[in-house]
């Protein structure tokens, strides 16, 4: 495989999710996908700032828009938040408000014609599948993998659109390339909880403790999601969701480049599986 | 022939259960015309509810296989090939109480949209005699939210709602809301935005459902996010919600990025933080998710300010300023 991207890793990938790029980079640099990363790229708002400041939010977003389009590349990002932001501005631009905020954007020498798309690594993985499967060296036959896609990677379709919205199928044909067994469990197409972990904390907390506890109950090693702020809460907070609600038992959950990483016989360490809150002990021991 | 299935929910007021339909495949079908052909051939004591057939009264929204839709603006083939089969199973909205088969208890969700305090108060120049006019533009920010049917679709799968719906509304209720904050004419926008503030406003989860399956394309999550900024606009900028969402906007302009290490005691307050987060904190540095380094470095510091920085600067004033 032969492409280049403008890579936009997003804040938490630089952060507390840096197993995920981790991962991202590897896959990508192991199946011949070359990623750029977009110089002075900003957070997107993270579906938080456009609540206290909406022109803000649109500004930082065509600014990392243009930035991508100076380097005559589409944009891909490992974050379904990020890239529902990114391409909600684009699409804002491209329905009546491109004139006006090029105004905005001239003034730091920058202009967005909208010739730059945004999409995501699940889609491109997804796509790409015929390429990358025959480079599978650890098939994960032993592994029953339950699928949490995140909101923000279907929904709302007229942005995001895809797949069908309402029976996606991109995370089940990864996991099987990979050689390892889909398990559909009922939140897979729920929420997490993430974006209102604050205000909303029982919420968030019963939402990953339901998802975690229906992996378990229906057999599957793991969780797997294309997105690095359902990943956090389903594994930094599982902790505190297990306690709050009284569901037992402990489920590892990965990143899906993670999980793409480990069939292609990626070095564990080079796909931060260690720097998880639940153990990834037991599932790579399966692997 | 091809045989279509329906396996329907149904409700007699004590008794539940399944009852399935089987009837000839037609193209023209939408969802309400199968119901009501289920209903004229095979079982009059199925209930539902329909009235225009058109899309504007919004009594014939139900479940497809656990997604609601507006029934009379639903073609079969559609659901049909969105599924990848012939058979569908038909449920009462969610998010509401049933009454029988398909039919829904409007009457508590009626009594909560009352607490957007609907009706324009109209601002003190408007008179009988001049009238109470708005400019197309004015009326543009208004228009999607005018079209709401209230069919209940965006309620049915809101993840918030079917958690908890105690401290939180219907989203069609937020959009109602913020009908009246952002009309031009308003004496008082702040009215319909403090109702919703002690209702929930903070408490959306992002899942993005009532956008989706809103049949008027209206963005229920929208108006939750513009009154959200309207109340901050206005000085309502306490709390977790507004705190956690003025955090990133701080860190926008400072850096450019997210110091995710600064965010929890800004959104809870140092104290809360520092008591309520200890473990968390403690299984974060275990993990090495965060080095105690890069912990100290992000507190006390900051993020490295991003290549450009002075330029996202400008772009955002310039934006504000207009
Ligand atoms: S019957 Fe009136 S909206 Fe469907």
């Amino acid at each position: 495989m032969n492409r280049k991207y403008a890579f936009f890793p997003g804040c938490v990938l630089d952060g507390a999710a840096h197993e995920a790029r981790m991962a991202t980079e590897a896959v990508a640099g192991r199946i011949g996908v070359e990623l750029v990363e977009i110089p002075g790229w900003s957070c997107c708002g993270a579906s938080q700032t456009q609540d206290v400041d909406p022109e803000a939010a649109l500004a930082a977003n065509a600014r990392n828009l243009a930035l991508a389009e100076k380097m005559g590349l589409d944009v891909l990002t490992a974050c379904s938040t990020c890239a529902l932001m990114l391409r909600t501005a684009r699409q804002t631009l491209m329905n009546g408000r491109m004139a006006d905020v090029n105004e905005a954007l001239a003034t730091a020498d920058l202009e967005y014609k909208g010739t730059a798309e945004v999409s995501h690594i699940l889609w491109l993985l997804a796509d790409t599948i015929q390429d990358w499967a025959p480079m599978v060296k650890t098939p994960l036959s032993k592994l029953q993998v339950a699928s949490f896609y995140g909101c923000h990677t279907v929904r709302p379709p007229k942005v995001m659109g895809y797949e069908n919205h309402l029976a996606p199928h991109s995370m089940e044909a990864i996991i099987t390339a990979c050689g390892a067994k889909p398990v559909l469990i009922p939140d897979r197409l729920k929420c997490c909880g993430f974006h209102a972990v604050f205000p909303a904390e029982q919420t968030a907390h019963r939402l990953t403790a339901s998802a975690a506890d229906n992996a378990r109950k229906n057999g599957a090693d793991c969780l797997l999601t294309p997105c690095p702020l359902c990943h956090m809460q389903l594994d930094m907070y599982q902790p505190d969701a297990r306690e709050d609600t009284g569901k037992g038992g402990e489920t590892p959950v990965l990143h899906l480049t993670q999980l793409v990483g480990l069939a292609l016989g990626i070095e564990h360490e080079k796909l931060g599986l260690s720097k998880h809150i639940v153990s990834t002990d037991a599932l790579l021991a399966k692997c | 022939m091809r045989t279509i299935t329906f396996d329907i929910d149904r409700f007699d007021g004590s008794r539940s259960w399944t009852q399935s339909y089987s009837f000839e495949h037609d193209p023209a079908h939408t969802v309400l015309s199968c119901l009501i052909a289920i209903k004229e051939k095979q079982d009059p004591t199925l209930n539902f509810t329909a009235s225009c057939r058109s899309a504007i009264c919004g009594s014939c929204a139900v479940r497809v296989n656990g997604n609601a839709v507006l029934a009379c603006d639903t073609k079969l083939d559609s659901v049909l090939k969105q599924w990848g089969s012939d058979r569908l199973q038909i449920s009462p909205l969610g998010n509401f109480t049933v009454l029988s088969d398909l039919v829904v208890d409007w009457s508590p969700k009626i009594e909560r949209l009352r607490t957007a305090r609907t009706g324009l108060k109209a601002r003190k120049e408007f008179t009988a005699e001049t009238g109470c006019q708005q400019t197309p533009a004015e009326f543009a920010r208004i228009q999607k939210q005018w079209d709401c049917i209230l069919c209940g679709c965006c309620a049915s799968e809101c993840n918030k709602l079917t958690d908890d719906r105690r401290d939180f509304l219907e989203p069609f209720v937020y959009t109602h809301a913020n009908r009246y904050a952002q009309d031009s004419r308003s004496a008082e926008p702040m009215l319909h935005v403090r109702e919703m503030l002690g209702r929930g406003l903070w408490k959306c989860l992002h899942c993005m459902e009532c956008v989706t399956k809103c049949p008027k394309q209206i963005a229920p999550a929208a108006d939750i996010s513009a009154m959200r900024a309207l109340a901050y606009a206005n000085g309502v900028t306490d709390g977790k919600g507004p705190r956690h969402a003025a955090a990133f906007r701080t860190d926008l302009e400072n850096t450019g990025r997210l110091n995710e290490v600064r965010l929890v005691p800004r959104t809870e307050g140092l104290i809360d933080a520092a008591t309520g987060r200890m473990s968390f904190t403690f299984r974060m540095l275990k993990s090495g998710k965060l080095s105690t380094r890069e912990a100290t470095k992000l507190y006390f510091v900051d993020n490295s300010p991003i290549e450009g920085l002075d330029g996202l600067r400008k772009i955002i004033r310039y934006r504000r300023a207009k």
